[in-house]
């Protein structure tokens, strides 16, 4: 390893654990600590991937995972940022945007070709013939895009987890800790949250004294006093990917994403080094001045053999001097500034005998003869704002370093609701305003010297604290200076006249392709971003967005403020879709008997959280088994689990009055002991619901609901009782209840062989009747009720019995050939019987009219929801009614739910329910038709599939047993 | 994720709880005319500013009266229905109908 | 003396879960109750003290609701405040959950020491109801109980509210959504040792268990028998 730096640098290696892995199936050897960019530096990979655009080379920029250029493909996974990933054994790393190999895309030569592919290309050159795109398509899909994504990758485990704290604080360099430290004396918990695997943020790697010894003996400091909070929780390689409503904030770490609710969070983001703009400022070797540092510091890397370093700062010396460290030779430091002030680090340097050419930039980076990197930097005078002289001397270098200038971290605190805005003495972003709940320090909000930052994050933490009324007193002053001042260029910006002068390195896009942009017309920063692309890609204008403002500003003759920033949303950075997706809760709900099912074969179907029994037996059976399941019911007996049916108690002195008042009949004068049919509908007259009122008490209905309905009734009724303060108490007794329906002409005798205490003759307790009684044993409410059309007893018994009810009931039906049967054998019993199902047979629109149910309308009460508004459409004409049909032409194809009624080109309506009925031997339905369609005998089409029409016939419901002799044996 | 305060339940997160449409009284149902009816079936205010709304706390059932800013998107402050309705509704018979 | 849970009329959602764990039943109030989960009480009890769930649905509990249930209450000598979302500790180990204005759960102890709930579910008729109407808790809703060190850190993976000690204190009850299901969750420690106690729809029993013990994994939670519970003290 040529680059690696003795120790004391390399704070985050481990030198005595090797680490092999492999880049473009090379094996490269790192140490523990390193990620995969510094551990590629280290051993002289300087191409990491390749641009999106130009497939020109690139390597790292910032080590920071700030820019795009570190883009990999990690076996499945694509778009790692190997300046953030840290390198394990074994690892397969891949680079992105080549057609061949990295070293040799075959695809490079479109980089010769950027006069010919200015932005807007694609939505130009290819428009037209709109023939010839899905060809253009394919080609650009394959020349472009951003990695592979496997279909086949494993899914791995994911999950999610709520955090709660006090105090959140976000960035762990000096600012935040100095947060967290005084925010920790007396808040509960506080959550201090960075993205790097060690705390202290420049503390690891920055340079503010001449000797180079205070980071360290601040980072000592701040870190020991840590260590003696235990409130404090500490969450490394952690991003915080957004700021969202009320303080709540999303962490991710390794596989968990966190979602974290604070009361109060401290943004101590700091500052991203922004780049400078001269020609083939993209190539690798061209890298900011702490992207050095943190390779020299972090990971013990050389970053080159010979320096070129262009500052506009004084920290640009601090990176000189580091860079000398490390043995690297540094043949001049270009200082914009055309007279550079002193202080403590331009002091040092100039002992080392450095020289600096001030007022100078660097106006072009020259290619080495492979083109992989840089063979020297060509300076020029600096002349005027964004101007350079046309000659310049040229230095020999392999590395240009830039420290010209930063802008802060503003992401997270936009996204909060705070505002920046331009200010011209710093030549950067400013903090303007805070929402509430909100605060910031450090380099963020303008704190960019040492002891300014420090202090700030105290003052961050008290005002924290004084918020949550656990710190009072005078708040403390803040005195030191902010340093902001004097360490941004307000221009940096060096268009060559021959080109490559990029601006966004993510989408190859340069100088002249934003100004081509604003001579277009896109002149607003929002548009001009679109329109090129520009800050779109994956480092989302980190290093871009602030030199396109400036050039707009300046082509437009507007000031930055005026010319605006684009908008910051979540996410902060890039997310997994597994993150997002996490450990999924899918609940489901099981009644008392769902065991017994399963046992007997029954094949399960969702009927919403519940899983209910479609038919018992082999899938491959369906339809007979279906059918012998029915016909068990008709000719015999069967039992299905009804458990699911919605319960409700409606008691109280109100009781007949509120039912009243929420559905459509009357029950004031409904005797105990007698259920009544219940229809509900909205204010609009819609139908919402259906069941049955069964009156045990004068002060007690227990009423039934729809499966998918109940909630809904439930959370109804309440709300009108809200408003209407009746005498009356509603619980939902779904759950509480475990239900069975037996039917069939044998019904009786097996309940009678349970049930001794009620007499269940035909006299004693008739169709529609109502008993509490004993059933095997257990307390039961039995419902004489009649869906499917034959004698029948619902069985309501308290569900921690539900499974002993069942297995009593099949047992006491052996000797009957008693036989389960499903929902689909239950909808094909019920449409013999023409009861409708709401929300299959009605839609969001059904009113009782249209549904043939105006005998389910009490016509002389005060109120009840949706009157006044059936009262309306009773005046007004019907467009459609629901009618049954029947095909008896066996030879024609079998329409299925939801196929259209067609009259010549006219639809007039839909098929909402269709079976073949055995016991009927033809198929029946239901479908809406149009009203002049609806008397029995008319004959109407219906387009199947393929769009075979077929002819129905209209007839009058029920299809079966029409005087109902059967269900009230 | 916005937190709701929840009269019953306090401080909760927005996901708990359902919205239940502005706050409207209902006209009378027999002396409001066809259009008045429709209007407070069908119409909503949507007003930009402060509005009274319904929202229920779900794993309660609970329901409120919530007055929130829509430009803001701030809640201001909920509260119980019974500081609003106090007393049993009665509905008059539909007139000239029935006997 | 190993009792088959189905043998009995009265069973327990969780019967098969906990079976599949090698719980060992006993009868509690007419239920098969799982008293041990494996063979070694000394690591149980440990286990409950870290993390454990434990199955309480055989368990006395009896609901009330309406207008004048408070007072009805307090008439038949229930100890209860006006604020909701507190448990009532009673004197003889019953433990009264006011969930609301006019909701409440009665629960039972451990040991079955405490008559109130077979006390009010006596008493109480439909003809002298007046605005106190039972609700069918014992049979509606499941009944868990999660206890050891490690509850709060664990709830988190599944509810958004915070239920760590030092801000959920002991008797205060969260209505809310535990892994996307409704649940009532009531601190209630036993003994020196953490534990909340999991009210919720009995039909979704099976779904919440299997969460639960998935998001527990990663503490090394696991279920516990009742004999474990009674052990906390």
């Amino acid at each position: 390893m040529a680059a690696r730096l003795p120790e004391p640098f390399g704070s985050l290696i481990d030198r005595s654990k090797p680490i092999t892995f492999s880049f473009e199936d090379h094996a490269i050897q790192g140490y523990e600590g390193d990620t995969i960019a510094s551990a590629l530096l280290a051993n002289d990979v300087r191409v990491i991937s390749r641009s999106f655009k130009y497939h020109r080379p690139r390597g790292p920029m910032t080590m920071a995972g700030q820019d795009g250029n570190t883009l990999v493909q990690i076996g499945p996974e694509p778009n790692r940022l190997a300046d953030r990933v840290a390198i394990k054994q074994g690892l397969a790393v891949k680079g992105l945007n080549y057609w061949g190999s990295l070293e040799h895309d075959r695809f490079a030569w479109l980089g010769k070709l950027d006069r010919f592919m200015p932005v807007g290309f694609y939505y130009k050159a290819f428009y037209k013939p709109r023939a010839l795109w899905p060809f253009w398509e394919a080609m650009i899909r394959r020349v472009a895009g951003l990695g592979k994504v496997d279909l086949h990758a494993h899914h791995g485990y994911f999950d999610k987890e709520y955090l709660f704290c006090d105090v959140l604080v976000v960035g762990g360099g000096p600012a935040g800790l100095e947060a967290a430290l005084k925010a920790s004396e007396s808040a509960d918990d506080v959550v201090l949250v960075d993205e790097n695997a060690s705390l202290g943020g420049s503390l690891n790697y920055a340079r503010f004294d001449g000797a180079g010894e205070r980071a360290a003996v601040e980072r000592a400091r701040l870190i020991a006093a840590l260590g003696a909070r235990s409130n404090i929780r500490v969450m490394t390689d952690t991003i915080c990917n957004g700021a969202y409503s009320d303080n709540w904030f999303p962490l991710v770490r390794g596989n968990r994403l966190y979602k974290l609710r604070a009361r109060c969070a401290i943004l101590a983001t700091g500052s991203y080094e922004q780049p400078l703009t001269f020609r083939n400022n993209d190539l690798p070797g061209v890298m900011m001045g702490s992207a050095a540092q943190r390779l020299i510091r972090l990971y013990g890397v050389k970053p080159g053999q010979r320096a070129v370093v262009v500052g506009a700062n004084e920290d640009a010396y601090g990176v000189a001097l580091d860079l000398l460290d490390a043995g690297v030779e540094v043949a001049c430091l270009a200082d914009l500034r055309a007279d550079p002030p002193s202080g403590r680090l331009s002091d040092a340097l100039t002992r080392k005998r450095v020289p600096v050419l001030a007022g100078t930039t660097v106006y072009e980076a020259e290619p080495s003869a492979d083109g992989r990197g840089v063979r020297a930097a060509r300076t020029a005078k600096v002349t005027a704002a964004g101007e350079a002289a046309a000659k310049g001397d040229s230095f020999a270098c392999d590395l240009i370093a830039v420290s010209t200038g930063y802008a802060p971290t503003s992401p997270l605190i936009s996204q909060a609701g705070g505002t920046f805005g331009y200010d011209d003495a710093s030549a950067m972003l400013a903090l303007r305003a805070l929402p509430a709940g909100v605060l910031a320090a450090g380099s963020v909000s303008g704190a960019y010297a040492l002891d300014a930052a420090i202090e700030e994050g105290r003052h961050a933490g008290w005002r924290a604290l004084r918020e949550q009324g656990k710190e009072a007193g005078l708040e403390p002053s803040l005195s030191s200076a902010k340093g902001a001042r004097g360490i941004s260029w307000p221009y940096p910006i060096f268009a060559h006249p021959k080109g490559k002068n990029f601006v966004d390195f993510d989408e190859d896009i340069q100088v002249k392709d934003l100004e081509h942009a604003m001579l277009e017309g896109y002149e607003h920063v929002e548009l001009l971003k679109r329109f090129t692309t520009n800050g779109m890609g994956p480092s989302q204008g980190r290093a871009s967005s602030m030199p396109a403002v400036r050039l707009a500003a300046r082509t437009l003759n507007r000031t930055i403020d005026e010319t605006g920033t684009t908008t910051s949303r979540p996410p902060v950075t890039q997310v997994k879709i597994g993150h997002l997706a996490g450990r999924s809760f899918e609940p489901v709900r099981y009644t008392a008997m769902h065991f017994r099912h399963v046992e007997a074969g029954a094949k399960m179907m969702a009927a919403g959280l519940w899983l209910r029994p479609e038919f018992y037996g082999d899938a491959a059976r369906r339809a007979a088994l279906i059918s012998d399941e029915a016909r068990n019911v008709r000719e015999n007996v069967g039992l299905i689990d009804v458990s699911t049916l919605g319960g409700l108690d409606v008691r109280g002195p109100d009781a007949a009055e509120f039912l009243n008042r929420m559905y459509t009949f009357a029950y004031a004068k409904q005797p105990v002991g007698r259920s009544r049919y219940v229809l509900m509908t909205d204010q609009s007259g819609v139908i919402t619901d259906d069941g049955v009122a069964c009156r045990f008490h004068d002060d007690r209905f227990y009423v039934t609901a729809t499966t998918s309905g109940v909630d809904a009734v439930y959370r109804s009724m309440l709300w009108y009782n809200a408003q209407w303060r009746l005498k009356v108490d509603i619980t939902n007794v779904t759950a509480a209840y475990a239900g069975v329906n037996v039917a069939g002409p044998n019904a009786r005798k097996v309940l009678e062989k349970l049930c001794t205490d009620a007499d269940l003759s035909k006299e004693a307790f008739p169709y529609m009747g109502v008993r509490e009684a004993t059933v095997a044993g257990i307390p039961a409410l039995l419902l004489r009720v009649g869906f499917v059309g034959e004698l029948g007893y619902e069985v309501h018994v308290p569900a921690s019995r539900g499974e002993a009810l069942w297995d009593a009931m099949m047992e006491a039906g052996r000797e009957f050939g008693i036989r389960p049967f499903g929902v689909e054998a239950q909808r094909v019993l019920r449409l013999e019987k023409g009861h409708i199902i709401i929300s299959q047979d009605t839609d969001g629109l059904t009113t009782p009219w249209e549904a043939d149910m105006a005998w389910a309308i009490a016509k002389s009460k005060p109120f009840f929801v949706g009157m006044r508004s059936l009262e309306i459409q009773a005046k007004q004409k019907l467009s459609r009614k629901l009618v049954g049909f029947e095909i008896t032409d066996r030879t024609q194809a079998v329409p299925k739910e939801c196929h259209l009624v067609i009259r010549g080109s006219e639809i007039t309506g839909r098929v909402t329910s269709i079976a073949d009925s055995a016991s009927l031997g033809k198929i029946i339905g239901m479908a809406y038709v149009a009203l002049d369609q609806a008397e029995p005998g008319t004959v109407i089409e219906i387009r199947a599939d393929g769009g075979r029409m077929v002819k129905a016939t209209v007839v009058k419901m029920p299809f079966y047993d029409p005087d109902s002799a059967r269900q009230e044996l | 994720m916005k937190i709701i305060n929840c009269p019953l339940n306090g401080p909760r997160n927005a996901q708990e709880f359902v919205h239940g449409g502005e706050f409207v009284a209902m006209p009378d149902p027999h002396r409001s005319s066809d259009a008045e009816w429709s209007s407070f079936v069908f119409l909503e205010n949507n007003t930009a500013g402060v509005v009274r709304e319904w929202w229920c706390h779900v794993p309660t059932a609970y329901w409120f009266i919530a007055e929130r800013d829509t430009i803001k998107d701030e809640f201001i402050r909920t509260y119980d229905p019974s500081e609003v309705f106090r007393e049993r509704v009665e509905f008059a018979k539909p007139p000239a109908q029935g006997s | 003396m190993a009792l088959n849970p189905s043998t009995l009329p009265a069973r327990s959602f969780l019967y098969r879960e906990l079976q599949k764990f090698g719980a060992v039943f006993g009868e509690v109030n007419g239920y098969a109750s799982a008293m041990t989960v494996g063979a070694d009480a000394a690591a149980e009890a440990a286990q409950a003290r870290s993390l454990g769930l434990c199955d309480l649905s055989a368990l006395k509990r009896i609901g009330f609701k309406g207008w004048a249930t408070a007072e009805w209450l307090t008439s038949q000598g229930v100890t209860l405040e006006d604020a909701p979302n507190r448990v009532y500790p009673q004197g003889d180990g019953a433990r009264v959950a006011r969930l609301s204005k006019g909701e409440f759960v009665v629960l039972g102890d451990l040991e079955g020491r405490s008559t109130l709930p077979d006390r009010l579910g006596g008493a109480w008729s439909m003809a002298s109801a007046n605005g106190c109407f039972r609700v069918p808790r014992e049979d509606a809703s499941a009944w868990l109980t999660l206890t050891g060190a490690e509850g709060g850190a664990m709830f988190a993976k599944v509810c958004g509210v915070d239920l760590r000690p030092h801000k959920f204190p002991n008797n205060g009850i969260a209505q809310t959504s535990l892994a996307r299901m409704n649940a009532i969750i009531m601190r209630a420690d036993r003994g020196n040792t953490l534990a909340y106690d999991l009210v919720f729809d009995l039909a979704s029993a099976v779904y919440l268990w299997g969460a639960l013990l998935d998001a527990m994994a990663e503490f090394g939670g696991k279920p516990v028998g009742l004999d474990a519970i009674k052990a906390l003290g």
